[in-house]
């Protein structure tokens, strides 16, 4: 905290910090000096003059956005010749403006216009010539639209996209007046622009507006506006909707409030549109002689309630499973969880984290104790230091990559781990570019260099790891045969390159490892984790503020439905299912006999496909998820889903996996939902419902205990979401001291251990959740990939998402806006492959692998390696997961969706 | 006997000219004839009025000549060369001839300008036999401390020549004071303003020396890296830097341990401008060398404290730092015996305009105007009444003729309203219309300015729609008024320097011309006879022939008359075009 100062504003006494920005204290003490190009989140421009003011001892007028409040500062904001200067300059700026205003956006300079009586033509001495000055529209961008001639060179947009997005797609073309502002060389459409729309929300004119209902808005008139939570990726983005007549008509950044602080992506902004996409479920759907016929609720659910006693009854409770879902919240989450261990009576629930994060959470848990990030989304601001493994960042979690890109600026070195080239690269001190599969490997040549240059945190080993000394001679021990050379012949990285890395990052001060899918999603997924914990605890670079490891999650609630129990393996709060005493307390909540509640571990994901597939799970209820698309090995889960003898899919759209359903259920979509997420900094953020679910869909928790009713086995009544919460945070310990009132405002970071907590930013302070409280040492050899290319399959396929794309695209791809940026699948190939192979760019191909095929689209692209090939997984045309294997990480039952040998063949 | 020298000035003055047919010229005869003459390039002296130059210099002295067309180069070679019989008629000046254009000479002091066209700038040789790189070996001998070194610019009292006129010697020391591990030179050769040639000079004639200036620069401040900044437009003086620094890294000059002062490593990047003016602006410069648009940033922090790519920045012009080797060579008090009390020094000015003899001076400061362009410049054109000059460029002001006992120093000509600016020196007869003048400045200032501030963008474009309409006999009483307003918000409001002083030559010809702007304004007269709008073209009846020549060549067919009559000419149809007084051969036609 900076020093307190005292100043006088037009003879208010103010105490403000010092050096403080004085156009801010004023308007954070209520006294709102004009001003067009200023804005908080931005440098200052002093370009409109319009914040001048008189300070004692300064000459004439200031402007105030360019000047630190200083002790004994007397300001003067408001006196004749100031309004009289202002108007002058106000007069000025509209000579060169075209006035138009259609009401579709906030409009500050017209706002300003009237406050000063200039909208009468006879107070003005400056006659217009906007007309003459010719100035351009360009309407190329798929989501906004700018208009020179509304434009006032505030700089805001290019600030914007500059110093809040990191993007720097902006600039000023033209001098004097004839200067305007263009997307990279000149047209938008062909810039670098991905439609993040920051410039839009921080334009003052509307001379930048979004195209989508910039028809209908009319922001004076019956404009209702929500905040809520993002339904996209883990970052839990603050989005104001804006609803107007029940429908969504815009979607803008919350300013001020964590995590975004005002900043969205591409999908926050304009990927709202899916909820309201005439797809949408309205009715239950019964699938009689094959075919689907409407059904009323109470059809639906009773035909549910008997199919899964009947199953209970004749197979046994572990014959039914659960598929949870990181789409919904954490309300929804913890009553399908309770759900299953009560109505079903086993613990077989488990949702797409087993397809994501869980060799991470595995690793972590083992390793930490807590399978959650350990630092808030802003460390990476402040961090010297950000290591991403296997982690997109840019396209994945567009909006944290804000945060890294500020760091960046302020002298952050970035490192990237990553057999493909992401956007990141272009920021980063160092790309290190191991083979497919190879990262143990190199995580262990790090390791090595750190030891051998003697730049390990010994203090820490011995205060901090479990057997300390000793445990680390194991570690020291096992990596010794990884010298540069053979990890440069394992992973083809240089060695001199990995050697710097382990440098960089054993010496920061604030290191942060972002740890993403390429790590994750593979058979080694969780030793890859191990390795890396490894390299974070020797250096001691976890534990302290702003360093530590962090895996954003994919989904906006990814994180919250395991902290709220939908694992087969832990209950509400990571406690272990086998934890007899909190079954004990848990049950006494819940209200059920202890002896009720089983103490076994259920199936996961890919499991309970496989016990499916086995004819050992029966009845599945999927929440949420689109197995059809993102499991492994697509042909497989085919062949699986097709032996259950009843599915109920709950969800609001038809997906690939509704057509395997015996009972569909239309589910509210985000923006008609009450509640709670947890993001991917431990975060729990509220959903608010802005507008009503279309037709007879119902509530995601009000189904869950409908059917537990009519299964005559309660898991609760519950007159709101509140309520469930309410119950939720004394079944989990972490959110103790969370409750609805407090998370208007701000979300707040687990563990919360009572109201007057402010939540943690930073986990692991004093000692890591592990039962001794000691960080655990995994030494661990790199092992050779089962699956390898081979003559047959001579390429090694990898994959991944894109930023326009998210998932299996059930939402996103209702959404014309990001169809316009990105609708089609693809396959990158190097360029060497291309030629040796004779592809050429745009070639239809067939790819195929032991377990199924695909047709897609060559892209020639130096972003892989020669001999591996990437494709995104969103297109159900050219479904990834057919090529993929179900081969589990051993801990963690991840499926390795990162690794699959093919080839490619032309398409006649 | 020696051999004959024969030297052709190949500055992008002299080529315009056709010195480089004349070079060429001489080469071809040289070898047809089989003569033995040696045949070498050198840059501007500066003597503009009389390009091409060819200096011969044989057993019997120096021999200036003037004008050397590619015609001439026969006869100076059979008689000169081959006879020794120098031809009189082309001398400007010889050991012992002075003809009246050598009175240009008279009364310079060629310090920055010392070596400009009398070496060959493609040869380092040359340079360094004309006490080039003494100044560092100076230091590397001495041991010169760089506190030292800066004292010493300091002590010279040198100002800025880019013509902010701060002192060199506290720019250099507020760089070195600011503690970084990079630090960087700047040299600004973005010469802009229309008018102004002083740099470009140097640079083509002289460019090691902004080299070692830089390199000096480097040694005070503790930089390592130099860049030079020139405009695209200057390909002459690119190329000529880059050979200079080519030569300067060949012979260990640029690279590790310059001078054999350990630790003292220092390079020389160009970075080519794209033709902004304001990019003559230090922060736009820095930021268009960053790769950003060249736009102006806040100051403070100054780039002595946080410049290109944020680190401690030093920036002086080319003028300024091809002094400094001449000032570190020869001593503080040398230099300070020149100029005035808070002026010391030189100052190189570029005369152009309505003056006979238009070229390039170096002067002690101190010197009035009015011997600049009596004495060197050779008086008016056509003497014609001297009206005023324009000094500073777009940034600068209007001296009329009544202040041209002003001297040439930094007080007294911010006294009068205009700047020392660059040294851009614009002279005006009775026919330059001070109106127009301001217009062209301002047309050019409002072209250039950057967008960023609303009264630079948008001010400027307002007072030239009213300048415009003055000149167009639409002016109205408030003009002056409301011009002036328009000035004093410009100037006061806007972050750089091209915003704060675009108003000067709009406040300075309302200030000493006021009457000329009210003569159109009020009486829709243009005195000096140039506001075409503002003409009435008469036919003078006894003088008309009847040729009918202007009635044929007018385009809106506004003459009347027969042959062999007196012609008339119909107001209300005339555009003012001029074309009938240009057609008629019996000078009958008049203007009014």
């Amino acid at each position: 905290m900076s020093k307190l100062i005292n100043l006088t504003i037009d003879n208010q006494k103010i105490q403000a910090p010092e050096g403080a920005n004085l156009l801010q204290v004023a308007k954070d003490n209520g006294i709102e000096i004009p001003h067009l190009c200023y804005h908080k989140k931005l440098t200052p421009t002093g370009a409109c003059r319009l914040c001048v003011v008189k300070v004692e001892g300064m000459r004439g007028m200031v402007a105030s956005c360019a000047i630190k409040a200083e002790e004994g500062m007397d300001v003067t904001a408001f006196d004749d010749e100031l309004e009289e200067a202002r108007k002058y300059l106000l007069d000025y700026l509209l000579s060169e403006h075209n006035e138009q205003y259609d009401g579709n956006y906030y409009d500050e300079f017209r706002d300003l216009k009237l406050r000063y009586g200039l909208d009468n033509p006879e107070n003005r001495k400056f006659p217009s010539i906007w007309k003459e000055l010719n100035y351009p529209v360009d309407d190329t961008s798929p989501v906004l639209r700018y208009d020179a001639s509304k434009c006032i060179k505030c700089f805001r947009c290019i600030k914007a996209c500059d110093e809040v997005q990191g993007k720097n797609v902006l600039s000023f073309a033209q001098r004097g007046i004839t200067s305007y502002i263009i997307g990279g060389y000149d047209h938008w459409k062909e810039s670098e622009c991905d439609g993040c729309g920051e410039c839009i929300q921080l334009c003052p004119t509307g001379a930048i507006v979004e195209k989508p209902h910039a028809k209908q808005i009319n922001v004076e008139n019956g404009i209702e506006k929500v905040r809520t939570t993002c339904p996209y990726c883990g970052v839990g983005c603050q989005l104001e909707l804006w609803v107007q007549n029940g429908k969504i008509v815009r979607s803008n950044g919350v300013e001020d409030v964590s995590p975004n602080y005002g900043r969205l992506c591409v999908k926050g902004r304009f990927g709202y549109e899916y909820n309201q996409h005439k797809d949408r479920l309205t009715t239950p759907l019964i699938k009689k002689n094959g075919k689907f016929e409407e059904a009323s609720w109470d059809e639906a659910l009773d035909l549910i309630a008997r199919k899964f006693k009947e199953i209970k009854e004749k197979h046994g409770p572990t014959a039914l499973a659960g598929y949870s879902s990181a789409k919904t919240t954490n309300e929804d989450n913890y009553l399908f969880s309770k759900l299953v261990r009560i109505a079903f009576g086993s613990n077989n629930v488990d949702y797409c984290t087993r397809l994501c994060h869980a060799s991470t959470v595995t690793a972590m848990l083992r390793s930490l104790g807590d399978g959650a990030g350990s630092n808030s989304i802003e460390d990476y601001e402040n961090s010297d230091c950000m290591l991403f493994t296997g982690n997109n960042i840019i396209e994945t979690h567009p909006v944290t990559a804000t945060f890294v890109k500020t760091g960046k600026r302020k002298g952050g070195r970035i490192i990237i781990m990553d057999p493909k080239w992401t956007p990141l690269v272009k920021y980063a001190d160092i790309w290190l570019q191991p083979k497919l599969g190879t990262d143990v490997a190199l995580l262990n040549g790090m390791i090595r260099t750190i030891i051998h240059e003697n730049l390990i945190d010994k203090d820490f080993i011995e205060k901090r790891v479990d057997g300390g000394m000793k445990s680390f001679k194991a570690l020291s021990e096992l990596t010794e045969q990884y010298t540069p050379d053979y990890v440069e012949k394992i992973t083809g990285v240089p060695g001199e390159l990995m050697q710097e890395a382990a440098r960089i990052y054993a010496k920061a001060q604030k290191p942060l490892i972002a740890t993403g899918m390429g790590f994750s999603q593979q058979v080694t997924g969780t030793h890859n984790v191990f390795s890396l914990i490894n390299m974070c605890l020797i250096t001691g670079q976890i534990g302290k503020e702003g360093a530590g490891l962090n895996p954003p999650r994919g989904q906006n609630n990814v994180q919250g439905a395991s902290d709220v129990g939908a694992s087969p393996f832990t209950y509400p709060g990571y406690i272990p299912v086998t934890d007899d005493e909190n079954r004990q307390r848990v049950a006494k909540i819940w209200g059920v006999p202890y002896e009720s509640l089983d103490g076994e571990k259920g199936l996961s994901t890919v499991e309970i496909m496989q016990a499916a597939y086995d004819g050992k799970v029966k009845g599945l209820y999927i929440m949420g998820e689109n197995p059809m698309v993102t499991d492994p090995n697509l042909n497989h889960t085919l062949e699986a889903i097709k032996k259950l003898e009843f599915v109920v899919v709950q969800d609001i759209f038809h997906t690939e996996t509704t057509p395997y359903a015996d009972v569909i259920l239309p589910a509210a979509g985000f923006a008609e939902k009450n509640g709670t997420v947890v993001n991917s900094d431990r975060r729990v953020l509220r959903m608010h419902p802005a507008v009503n679910p279309p037709g007879q869909a119902r509530q995601d928790w009000e189904i869950i205990t409908e059917v537990a009713r009519r299964m005559d086995s309660s898991i609760g009544e519950y007159n709101d979401e509140s309520e469930i919460w309410e119950e939720l945070r004394k079944a989990a310990p972490i959110f103790t001291g969370i409750n609805y009132k407090r998370l208007e405002e701000h979300g707040i970071q687990w563990p919360c251990p009572d109201e007057n907590h402010p939540g943690t930013a930073t986990l692991f302070l004093d000692k890591f959740n592990t039962p001794n409280g000691l960080g655990v040492l995994h030494p661990v050899h790199y092992a050779e990939q089962s699956e390898k290319a081979n003559a047959d399959f001579p390429f090694l396929l990898n994959s991944g998402r894109i930023l326009y794309q998210y998932h299996s695209s059930t939402m996103s791809r209702r959404n014309d806006s990001l169809n316009e940026f990105a609708n089609q699948a693809y396959v990158l190939m190097h360029e060497e492959d291309a030629r040796k192979h004779q592809f050429m760019e745009g070639d239809k191909v067939k790819i195929t692998s032991k377990r199924g095929e695909l047709q897609t689209v060559i892209k020639v692209s130096n972003h892989v390696l020669r001999g591996e090939l990437f494709m995104p997984f969103h297109y159900s045309e050219a479904p990834v997961n057919n090529l993929t294997r179900d081969e589990l990480d051993p801990y963690s039952r991840i499926a390795p969706f990162k690794l699959s040998a093919v080839r490619v063949e032309k398409v006649r | 006997m020696s051999q004959t020298t024969v030297i052709v000035g190949l500055g992008s003055c002299g080529l315009a000219a056709g010195a480089g047919k004349t070079y060429q010229e001489f080469n071809r005869i040289r070898q047809t004839d089989k003569l033995n003459f040696a045949l070498k390039k050198t840059s501007c002296i500066g003597m503009c009025f009389r390009e091409p130059l060819v200096e011969i210099i044989d057993d019997t002295g120096k021999y200036l000549y003037g004008d050397v067309e590619i015609s001439r180069v026969d006869e100076i070679i059979e008689k000169h060369i081959k006879n020794y019989t120098p031809v009189s008629e082309y001398i400007i000046e010889s050991e012992n001839f002075k003809s009246e254009d050598a009175r240009f000479f008279d009364g310079q002091v060629k310090i920055t300008l010392r070596n400009c066209g009398h070496m060959d700038p493609e040869n380092m040789d040359e340079y360094e036999a004309r006490n080039g790189y003494k100044a560092l070996r100076k230091i590397s001998d001495q041991n010169i401390a760089p506190d030292k070194v800066i004292q010493t610019v300091l002590d010279s009292g040198i100002r800025g020549r880019g013509g902010g006129g701060f002192p060199a010697g506290m720019k250099w020391k507020f760089a070195r004071n600011n503690s970084s591990d990079k630090k960087y030179v700047i040299c600004n050769a973005d010469e802009g303003d229309p008018g102004a040639f002083m740099d470009r000079s140097i640079l083509e004639g002289d460019p090691h020396s902004v080299l070692e200036g830089m390199m000096i620069c480097g040694y005070a401040i503790g930089a390592s890296e130099g860049y030079i900044y020139c405009r695209a437009e200057y390909p002459l003086a690119i190329k000529r830097l880059n050979i200079a620094i080519e030569q300067a890294r060949e012979k260990g000059y640029l690279g590790k341990d310059v001078f054999g002062i350990p630790g003292f490593d220092f390079q020389i990047f160009i970075k080519e401008g794209a033709g902004a003016f304001v990019c003559g602006e230090e922060t736009a410069l820095i930021a268009s060398i960053e790769g950003e648009r060249g736009m102006p940033r806040r100051r403070p922090p100054f780039p002595a404290e946080s410049g290109l790519w944020k680190h401690p920045t030093n920036i002086n012009n080319v003028e300024t730092l091809a002094n400094i080797p001449w000032i570190v060579y020869h001593g503080a008090e040398r230099y300070a015996e020149y100029g005035t009390e808070n002026s010391k020094g030189t100052k190189v000015f570029a005369l152009t305009g309505k003056i006979n003899h238009g070229g390039l001076v170096e002067v002690p400061m101190g010197i009035t105007i009015k011997d600049i362009i009596y004495k060197l410049g050779g008086g008016i054109t056509d003497n014609k009444k001297f009206k005023a000059v324009q000094l500073g460029g777009p940034s600068g002001g209007c001296i009329p003729e009544y202040l041209s006992h002003t001297t040439v120093d930094y007080d007294s000509v911010n006294a009068t309203g205009a700047i020392m600016g660059s040294g851009g020196m614009v002279v005006m007869d009775e026919t330059t219309c001070v109106v127009d003048v301001a217009k062209f400045f301002l047309d050019f200032t409002q072209k250039e300015s950057c967008g960023k501030c609303t009264f630079c963008r948008i001010g400027t474009k307002r007072m030239l729609e009213i300048l415009t309409r003055i000149t167009e006999g639409e002016g109205r009483e408030s003009d002056l008024d409301t011009l002036e307003e328009l000035a004093l918000t410009i100037k006061d409001s806007s972050l750089c320097g091209l915003g704060q002083t675009a108003p000067n030559p709009v406040l300075t010809t309302i200030k000493y011309f006021r009457n000329e702007y009210e003569a159109h304004i009020r009486d829709k007269k243009c005195p000096a006879l140039n506001c075409k709008k503002l003409l009435t073209y008469e036919v003078i009846p006894e003088k008309c022939t009847g040729c009918m020549a202007c009635a044929k060549g007018c385009p809106v067919d506004a003459i009347e008359g027969e042959k062999k009559q007196v012609h008339n000419i119909l107001q209300d149809k005339c555009i003012q075009c001029g074309l009938c007084y240009t057609k008629c051969k019996f000078e009958a036609i008049r203007l009014s």
